[in-house]
């Protein structure tokens, strides 16, 4: 992993991920600025092939980003620019290209496509993976629980690309890595409230219910990290699409846990639009459905399970690290 | 932030697994158990014969009868027994803690005269920690020995003793000094002969029905000076000490393991959608458990104490074990052969109070992690 790559990212996100920047990514003005200085810096490519950086590094990106609840279609642009390639446009211009999923296969209307509104290349998947490039013409703007927009766009052009890649896979790899980060941000503004805070004369930090759940917090916090790993550890293996599978929904289950508890731990303070908490929060919530939630991948891998058969199981469980 | 890293078992472990295989399949006899909890099988024999195998104090000094095989060996080899559901809880206290125990804290002649029979799974030791009057608050202890010539005189009672009937030392913590203001100070740790002169064992029957644990009633007992572990008045560092092996292992979340193998059996190779997100869900908890568990390895064999990250693995895994029969069970089909998903789910359910209990409660652990946290 490029430790570089991501402690660049993790500059710029820390200038330009204000309240401010994310309030009004919400209310549907594109962080233009944002990504201007994230191409001035080369991260519009760096997910092409011949970037010189491994596609891991993406993922530790992303990473990044959750932890900053970045207002961007990042995984999405960069993943466009991928599978188009230099051949359809990729990477080109400063433009954003973005992915969103093909209504039925063959269809040109696409769905819940990230800041499709503001795109100038579409990659389209389809229902068996296959990817397909577009150029949207009509844009029916929507968003997820996030506010971050999921739009219904009209595409025309359409041309499959030569990718034999598992899009949906790193698509929900995608979702995986920015939810471990969004979670450690959660998990800290939850141990920063319970240090200030104070009730009945002392910081409510000192009361056991509160530490028992920041310790919950903090080991779902720890699980879906590590979940997060493992299957960025798997790229390009043959089990890769499993690991993804197995950290889609163990990342998930720890998303209801996590933000009941810190928002439990906020009070009435981290219910108001003006704290950044349910920035993060509703991301977590709009971000496990999203790319298959976790019941899709849990059946995708008991599928496989059950095929291998009970006596098979824990050989399959043990023969991964 | 807690960290775990990920580590790679090293070159040979393949081998070593496969090895571990081939002898649980060959004492296919012993190793039925229709639950993998890690204390509710005691075989002395089967014990034996994974002495005779080099399989117990994997990572001892070779003076002493080890192998000075690192943890992920040991890691292997006790992952592989557990998810076999095979009968471990004889040697496995002596394997996992004492022996460690001995090594850290204790005298060179201590390691000369007990480490090797627990190699051979021959001696078995269990952990005096608990008492009528003491549980999670350990510093409490009231069984006190008292100086005489050569040694020490132990009176009181400890509780909860896991095979204390059917092993052959305890590990007892016991206060050999007042506390005089600091509780931590005046605690030592005697290894006591459990069939000596005055020590009564009574089995204390478990609500499934089975005889694990005892009373153990020390009255005048006759404890060595060469049978202190460590300085006196040492006893409150190195019990703690202990906690890194005692929270982190396999042990932590494979106590249910043979209710999801008995599951997915039950729903056969072609299950329905919920049934099957059913199997993947569990999956995806144990892949990840695993994993934190051998991070934890990995400090140990560092040579690190990684108390807070070993209750964090505890925290989650003893969660996840009672979490599983329940999913297994909610997710259940009607048909089909239901008789050993059925009796390893009831033996398993019964077994599960505990789970959350034993080295150490939930409550407790969240303490600890808290402390980590810096929120206390
Ligand atoms: C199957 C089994 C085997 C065992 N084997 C052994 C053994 O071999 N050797 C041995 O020494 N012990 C053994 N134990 C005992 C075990 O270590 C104790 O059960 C454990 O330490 C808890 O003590 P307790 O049961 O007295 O509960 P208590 O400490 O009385 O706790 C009761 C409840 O109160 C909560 N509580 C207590 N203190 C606090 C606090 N400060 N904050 C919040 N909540 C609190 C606990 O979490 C728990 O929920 C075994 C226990 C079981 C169940």
């Amino acid at each position: 992993m490029d430790q570089v790559l991501a402690d660049a990212a993790e500059r710029i996100f820390r200038d330009q991920c204000t309240k401010t920047t994310l309030d009004a990514a919400e209310d549907g003005e594109f962080p233009e600025r944002l990504w201007q200085l994230l191409c001035e810096n080369g991260f519009q490519l760096m997910a092409m092939p011949d970037s010189g950086a491994e596609l891991a590094d993406l993922f530790a990106v992303l990473r990044v980003a959750g932890r900053f609840a970045v207002p961007l279609p990042l995984a999405e642009a960069l993943l466009a620019n991928r599978w188009l390639g230099e051949e359809f446009g990729g990477g080109e211009t400063n433009a954003l290209n973005t992915v969103g999923l093909m209504a039925e296969n063959g269809s040109s209307r696409w769905l819940g496509v990230p800041w499709g509104r503001a795109a100038r290349r579409i990659v389209g998947v389809a229902d068996d993976g296959g990817v397909f490039a577009g150029t949207p013409v009509a844009v029916n703007e929507a968003v997820n629980l996030a506010g971050e927009p999921r739009d219904q766009v009209e595409v025309q052009d359409v041309r499959p690309l030569p990718y034999a890649e598992p899009a949906p896979a790193l698509l929900a790899l995608a979702r995986v890595a920015q939810s471990a980060g969004a979670l450690e941000r959660v998990l800290e503004l939850g141990i920063g409230y319970a240090q200030e805070r104070e009730q009945f004369g002392r910081p409510i930090a000192r009361f056991q219910a509160v530490q028992h759940l920041l310790a919950m917090v903090a080991a779902e916090v720890a699980a879906a990290g590590r979940a997060s790993d493992a299957a960025v550890a798997a790229i390009g293996s043959e089990r890769f699409t499993l690991e993804v599978a197995a950290a889609k929904s163990r990342v998930g289950e720890s998303v209801g846990l996590v933000a009941e508890a810190v928002h439990q731990v906020h009070g009435a303070m981290g219910f108001t639009y003006e704290h950044q908490l349910h920035h993060f929060t509703r991301r977590l919530w709009a971000w496990r459905d999203e790319c298959g939630s976790e019941a899709h991948w849990q059946a995708l891998l008991g599928r496989r399970l059950c095929a291998l058969g009970a006596d098979q199981v824990w050989d399959f469980l043990a023969t991964s690290s | 932030m807690l960290q775990f890293d990920p580590v790679q078992l090293p070159e040979g472990t393949a081998a070593l697994r496969q090895e571990v295989r081939d002898f649980l399949a060959a004492n296919a006899d012993r190793t039925s158990a229709p639950n993998s909890d890690f204390s509710s099988g005691h075989d002395a024999e089967f014990s034996a014969r994974l002495g005779e195998r080099g399989w117990i104090g994997m990572t001892w000094p070779k003076a002493y009868g080890g192998a000075e095989r690192s943890f992920f060996e040991r890691y292997v080899v006790t992952e592989e027994l557990l998810a076999a559901g095979a009968p471990v809880s004889a040697h496995w206290i002596a394997d996992r803690q004492s022996g460690p125990l001995l090594l850290g804290s204790g005298s060179e002649d201590q390691c000369a005269r007990y480490l090797p029979a627990i190699v051979q799974g021959r001696s078995f030791f269990s952990i005096g920690m608990s008492e009528p009057g003491t549980g999670s608050d350990l510093a409490s202890v009231r069984t006190a020995a008292k100086r005489v010539a050569g040694g020490w005189r132990v009176n009181g009672t400890k509780l909860w003793t896991t095979d204390a009937h059917r092993n052959h030392y305890m590990i007892a913590l016991v206060r050999t000094a007042p506390a005089d203001g600091n509780r931590h100070a005046g605690l030592s740790q005697l290894i006591i002969d459990l069939a000596a002169p005055g020590v009564t064992i009574r089995p204390i029957r478990n609500m499934a029905g089975g005889e694990d644990f005892n009373e153990v009633v020390f009255d005048d007992v006759f404890v060595a000076d060469a049978d202190v572990v460590g300085e006196p008045g040492n006893g409150w560092s190195q019990v703690t000490s202990e906690l890194g092996y005692e929270r982190s292992g396999p042990e932590r979340f494979l106590s249910a393991f043979r209710v999801y193998v008995e599951f997915v059996r039950l729903v056969g190779a072609d299950p329905e959608r919920f049934e099957a997100a059913a199997v993947g869900r569990i999956a995806a908890h144990l892949m990840t458990l695993r994993r934190m568990s051998m991070s934890v390895a990995g400090m140990l064999e560092n040579g690190k104490a990684p108390n807070v990250e070993a209750a964090l693995v505890k925290e989650l895994g003893n969660n996840f074990e009672k979490l599983l029969p329940e999913i297994a069970r909610t997710a259940a089909p009607l048909g089909g052969d239901q008789e050993r998903f059925r009796r390893t789910y009831a033996e398993t359910l019964l077994l599960s109070p505990s789970f959350t209990l034993r080295g150490g409660t939930r409550e407790i652990l969240r303490g600890v992690i808290a402390r980590g946290l810096g929120l206390r």
